[in-house]
């Protein structure tokens, strides 16, 4: 069934694409399964019926320009992460902006299949989105869910749901109003033990299965190396032990300091359902604190890890008080 | 090989009295996820398992890391004395896959063995999959959600009864005790395959599917294909039948250790000089493919791809084999026999 947002969307991406303003949009078409959308690449006006957005729209399309041709001229649909992604990775000169023409759609969430239940003990046969509700069918019978309540944490910790700094916007109301975000639960693990917190997070890392795809999910992920795939010398194992699980996970995160949006397109991606969105919130939340910096909301301040000198921002290291217990 | 009867409350003893002379693995439930792990009592086992558990069974034969040898100034062998093993609550397609490694692993002159030790020790007991998902196509690919063909033991699930195909001596050692099933229940059985098989996808055309692609090889159909691909290890890690591994020497632990690998990461085929012969997600798409559809049917005459649906349902980006390989068969590719 056609809805208003579709439609809209579609007709931007055809007026883009009909009067030559870009060569591609980059947007989500319908999956193979009934809880599944693909990232997809219109290049064609009489192709843009395909477009949509709905919230089983889960990747970060700002992933694909870190592998696109830099000249070409590309429309993108973009919600608040995806446009505080691309806000971060013009100001890391990965891309310049006017090459771009960023089609901003106040954000709806995305659902969390894990919360939906697809889960090998359930499969899922369709999932309707009404409203503030959305009706899940399972092999078994069907499920009716509060939005809020199978939404991605990361959609119900986000600060920003609106497209920032976009071309156009389309006119839909979102889910969410900026400002929103629940910081509780990162109070909450702050104020667990040091022992508790490394529970915590072993828990998590032992179930990884090195596959990488938070890495490639990740729009700031775009190293040509990456350290996990340095050989000489390796700076972790290469196994499924503990101390290269922990290793990959506790690097990459420091790796995204200052630089993640907390999109949680990494969690979404895992195959394993590991958390990993909690380690990189708690070092935004250091930066915030530490610099006033906050990854992708101002299209002029740079990061100031790129910007760090003796007469600039001094990290004091005082902010946090250590639980040990 | 006798076909034989057991009710479903019998049927969940058995694997505590397996217990007692084998180390047993079975689908148990593990946080969200359904995993094969080593059973302490049959209570702990899934019985109705409608779709794979995502991690293959192909960990216990060829674990994602296995310690391959140590070394503290001399080098000690890793003791490959295995335990006798039942793996039990896989479906047909996992079994298959497995089988399929045996093409792979055992070379009659220069066996690996470290599988084959496994692979020898271990007696296989499929459950035939009764409610396939959205997911599964092995139909599509040569099998069956019934097939008898790879493993040791099948078991059916009839009216709340189980049928038991003993399929090998190693599986007919784990249900002697058991009657034989009578005419009428196997007719049953008979029935039940007949249905679940209807609603399944038909069977790709293998010459066709395999002329086909290697007509497309050098063809934009691979960009277009591999557009979305993020590059991850999620389909190879997850297919129960790729078998790719790396071997690095993990020099802090003094271990040489075997990692599975993917064909779909940037660094598999990248050379030290510096060159890679599959340098963009397009050739790497191509090759995991291309290996399932086309090189595994020149080697040994079927599919490599026993239609699981893993890499379907867990691809980030929803890259799905089975409409890669509908849409080669529906395309005129240049040089294509007509």
């Amino acid at each position: 069934m056609p809805n208003t947002r579709d439609q809209k969307i579609q007709a931007e991406a055809k007026r883009l694409l009909q009067d030559g303003v870009v060569d591609v949009v980059i947007g989500f078409q319908k999956g193979t399964l009934p809880y599944k959308m693909q990232p997809c690449f219109i290049s064609r006006a009489d192709e843009v019926a395909k477009l949509t957005l709905n919230g089983l729209c889960s990747n970060n399309l700002a992933v694909y320009l870190n592998h696109w041709p830099k000249g070409e001229k590309t429309a993108i649909i973009v919600r608040g992460c995806e446009s505080r992604a691309i806000q971060t990775l013009v100001l890391e000169n990965r891309h310049a902006r006017e090459n771009l023409y960023l089609i901003g759609v106040p954000c709806i969430g995305i659902l969390d299949l894990q919360k939906i239940g697809q889960q090998e003990l359930q499969p899922v046969l369709a999932v309707q989105e009404e409203g503030d509700q959305v009706r899940v069918t399972f092999g078994n019978g069907e499920k009716l869910f509060k939005r809020n309540e199978a939404l991605h944490d990361a959609c119900l910790h986000c600060n920003h749901p609106q497209p920032l700094n976009a071309d156009v916007v389309i006119d839909e109301a979102g889910l969410f109003e900026d400002g929103s975000f629940d910081k509780s639960y990162l109070h909450a693990f702050r104020n667990l033990s040091a022992k508790k917190r490394n529970e915590v997070f072993r828990a998590e890392a032992e179930r990884c299965i090195r596959c990488y795809a938070c890495r490639e999910a990740c729009p700031m992920c775009y190293c040509e190396e990456c350290f996990v795939n340095h050989s000489r010398p390796q700076w972790i194992d290469s196994t499924i032990a503990p101390s290269g699980q922990q290793g990959w996970h506790i690097i990459r995160a420091f790796h995204q300091t200052g630089r993640c949006v907390s999109c949680g397109a990494c969690e979404r991606a895992c195959p394993m359902n590991i958390k990993m969105t909690y380690l990189t919130d708690l070092l935004n939340q250091d930066m915030a604190a530490e610099y006033g910096f906050e990854a992708g909301l101002d299209a002029a301040a740079a990061p100031p890890f790129l910007t760090l000198g003796e007469d600039k921002g001094k990290f004091t290291g005082e902010q946090e008080e250590d639980h040990a217990n | 090989m006798p076909t034989k009867w057991i009710s479903r409350k019998d049927l969940k003893k058995l694997p505590d009295q397996w217990l007692k002379q084998y180390d047993v693995y079975a689908p148990i439930q593990n946080g969200h996820e359904l995993a094969f792990q080593l059973v302490k009592e049959s209570a702990q086992i899934v019985w109705d398992v409608p779709s794979n558990p995502r991690y293959p069974a192909k960990s216990l034969f060829l674990p994602q890391s296995e310690v391959l040898m140590s070394y503290d100034g001399i080098l000690h062998s890793v003791e490959k004395v295995e335990r006798p093993k039942v793996l039990f609550g896989l479906h047909p397609c996992d079994a298959r896959a497995i089988r399929l490694l045996d093409h792979a692993l055992v070379d009659e002159q220069n066996p690996d063995e470290y599988w084959k030790s496994k692979r020898q020790s271990t007696i296989i007991v499929s459950t035939a999959c009764i409610s396939p998902d959205e997911s599964c196509f092995c139909t599509a690919v040569g099998g069956s959600p019934f097939n008898t063909a790879d493993s040791d033991a099948l078991i059916v699930e009839v009216e709340d009864e189980f049928c038991v195909y003993v399929l090998t001596e190693k599986g007919g050692v784990l249900f002697s005790k058991l009657p034989d099933a009578e005419d009428a229940q196997r007719e049953k059985v008979e029935k039940l395959t007949k249905k679940v098989e209807a609603g399944m996808p038909k069977a790709f055309p293998k010459k066709k599917l395999h002329d086909n692609l290697l007509a497309s090889f050098e063809t934009d159909f691979w960009k277009e294909v591999s557009q979305s691909c993020l590059g991850c290890g999620v389909c190879t890690f997850l297919c129960p039948s790729c078998f790719c591994f790396d071997i690095a020497d993990e020099t802090v632990r003094k271990e040489r250790v075997r990692n599975w690998d993917s064909c779909m990461f940037r660094t598999y085929s990248l050379e030290a000089s510096g060159h890679n012969p599959r340098p963009t997600k397009m050739e790497r798409t191509r090759q995991r493919v291309m290996h399932k559809f086309v090189y595994w049917v020149d080697l040994v005459g079927e599919i490599g791809c026993t239609g699981c649906g893993r890499c379907v349902k867990y691809c980030p980006v929803n890259i799905d084999i089975r409409a890669i390989a509908q849409d080669a068969l529906h395309r005129e590719f240049e040089g294509m026999k007509k």
